[in-house]
């Protein structure tokens, strides 16, 4: 509203509907530049208030009713008897050991997913940014991986990683690694890795796209220019592809960081984040806590920490991104 | 010359090994959909489909629960999809066109839904679909899902928005059209790739929502896909040929979409996901 009541425009402007329309057409008359559509003061409400009601219901009120959850006992058997603890949630997961494997292993899970994911997707990128016959084709297939749906990505990874028939426990053996009778999925040395072979392969196709895309505002002309120079591959792409595609390359980091912070149903469906909690991150421990021990309060302590986790990311994501900014 | 053309077959080849890995999990469903048991559980695996034994499907499909199982994704995704639409293009043509207080909170409020996991407000809205008697129901699960897909629909429509001039919004203005006909008459018609684009993200997320579906309900005839599928793990008395079958099902239409709005689903995902 402040911003609107900037303009003398609001002078001639009384409310209603129809005398925002003539307001407006005076504003073509007159040829002047008008930051906003006509109508009055209400208008964007009357757009906004469907959705954000909606996402008040649905998201907000959830989300608070979560916070206080995070602050009292209660159980999943009994939901709607809460009693106070203060902050006894917060102190008893980060007292616990295995609360710190799950930091842990979340960090490990989201920094190999990022590093595998960006680094494969540029590597993909770069590949199908040259030139070789059948281009168009392979850039639609290659995202394949991405389309399909996560369910039947973890039922197809649970098949292949089968601890006697599947193909990737085949070729394990026959390179030497032996997984063990219970197989891969089972095997607390080998879960983590296969549950990220699984997870970079369905995320690198979708880094690449995005990189793909960035990749075409490289300016040719300084390509060239660079390799009149006598400049070497190497050179080129550090000191032009690379210095084109780092915003985005950071801007898909962090959005990989999210995404693999809150990603459940592969890891949940592979291993239940076993065996002995090595594949147990933040939300799958989140998950078990609500409906397996059914401690509800703890859950919510440990979403809060996700989130807050979740918070730092993005915050200090766009202060790197605007000291860079101001550096260039 | 030479040099060149060499430079050219090993990018080919390594182009192909690269869509080797990408399709060959999907590929694989596919043959061991088609592979009769002996073959499967032998010594050494078969990398060749039988395809004498394409019937797999039909059987698959035949089965009622299956088909249950896809209709209910069907009508889920279908409403996810049509909801979020509707209430995201209002949302984002109010982003993208209008000053108002509160704006920023809004712009960072789609921001920070999407690193909300489900299964932090699974809890709570549990809770609020018991109350609201939404539980065991697939406009309950239309509901869920909405929540979840409405910031990054809103997202999408409003960069669409933006790329579309002003002046067209003022010249239609000059003949007299208010806000909402301005939306209607010149705005959507310009951004339909983008709507169909967010459309086929609203609906693919839907399809393949497995938390809320498997929390909120609980008759197996209610079931969708995703969970039905995701049931298969760990079960003995269902062929590994008929589970794969039924993936492969499930995972086709999703494949398919995708290639085919590929372009505007890349550039959505990123501007809903970069701008505010």
């Amino acid at each position: 509203m402040t911003e609107r009541n900037r303009g003398p425009h609001v002078l001639v402007r009384s409310p209603g509907p129809a005398a925002g329309t003539v307001a407006g057409r005076r504003d073509g008359l007159n040829g002047r530049r008008r930051r906003s559509v006509t109508g009055s003061p209400w208008t964007p409400y009357f757009f906004l208030a469907p959705a954000a009601l909606y996402l008040v219901v649905f998201q907000l009120v959830p989300l608070l009713q979560e916070v206080w959850l995070s602050f009292t006992r209660t159980t999943l058997l009994n939901p709607t008897f809460s009693a106070w603890v203060g902050t006894a949630n917060f102190q008893s997961i980060f007292a616990n050991p295995a609360f710190r494997q799950t930091l842990l292993t979340t960090l490990v899970y989201v920094l190999a997913c990022v590093v595998g994911s960006v680094g494969l997707g540029l590597g993909v990128a770069l590949l199908l940014n040259g030139r070789f016959p059948g281009r168009p084709v392979a850039r639609s297939l290659v995202t394949i991986p991405w389309a399909a749906p996560g369910i039947a990505v973890a039922l197809i990874a649970v098949w292949m990683f089968n601890p006697q028939y599947g193909i990737l426990t085949r070729l394990l053996r026959a390179v030497g690694i032996d997984p063990g009778a219970s197989g891969v999925l089972d095997n607390p040395q080998l879960a983590l890795g296969a549950i990220l072979v699984t997870t970079i392969w369905q995320l690198v196709p979708f880094v690449a796209v995005v990189l793909l895309s960035a990749l075409q505002a490289v300016p040719q002309e300084l390509v060239e220019a660079a390799q009149v120079d006598g400049a070497g591959r190497w050179t080129i792409f550090r000191v032009v592809t690379w210095q084109v595609l780092k915003p985005t390359i950071g801007l898909v980091a962090v959005l990989m960081t999210i995404w693999s912070l809150r990603r459940f149903e592969l890891i949940w469906l592979m291993t239940r984040g076993g065996p002995i909690g090595s594949t147990r991150t933040l939300v799958i421990d989140l998950y078990a806590q609500a409906f397996e021990s059914k401690q509800l309060g703890t859950a919510a302590a440990i979403g809060m920490v996700g989130i807050v986790i979740s918070l730092i990311v993005i915050v200090g994501s766009q202060l790197v991104a605007r000291a860079a900014a101001k550096e260039a | 010359m030479r040099s060149a053309r060499l430079g050219v077959t090993a990018r080919l080849i390594a182009v192909l090994v690269v869509l080797g890995l990408a399709i060959f999990p999907i590929y694989w469903m596919f043959v061991t959909a088609l592979t009769p048991d002996e073959n499967l559980f032998g010594a050494t695996a078969d990398l060749l489909p039988d395809l004498s034994r394409l019937g797999v499907f039909a059987n698959a499909l035949a089965d009622g629960k299956v088909g249950r199982w896809l209709l209910n994704s069907f009508v889920i995704a279908a409403g996810t999809t049509a909801l979020s639409i509707g209430l995201g293009i209002p949302l984002g043509y109010a982003m993208s066109r209008f000053t108002f207080r509160g704006k920023a909170a809004v712009g960072l409020t789609l921001l920070f839904t999407q690193m909300l996991p489900e299964a932090l407000l699974v809890v709570p809205l549990f809770a609020v679909f018991r109350r609201f008697d939404l539980l065991n129901s697939l406009h309950g699960l239309i509901l869920a899902d909405t929540a979840f897909t409405l910031p990054v629909v809103a997202l999408i429509l409003k960069g669409a928005i933006d790329g579309v001039p002003r002046d067209l919004d003022e010249a239609a203005r000059v003949d007299g059209g208010r806000p909402l006909t301005v939306l209607t008459r010149i705005i959507l018609p310009l951004i339909a790739p983008a709507t169909a684009a967010a459309a086929v993200i609203a609906f693919f997320s839907a399809w393949n929502e497995y938390v809320f579906a498997v929390t909120f309900v609980f008759d197996k005839s209610l079931q969708p896909a995703s969970v039905g599928v995701a049931s298969f793990i760990g079960e003995q008395d269902t062929s590994i040929q008929s589970i794969m079958a039924v993936a492969l099902l499930f995972t086709l239409p999703a494949v398919a979409f995708y290639l085919f709005a590929q372009r505007y689903v890349v550039s959505g995902m990123t501007a809903g996901a970069v701008k505010g």
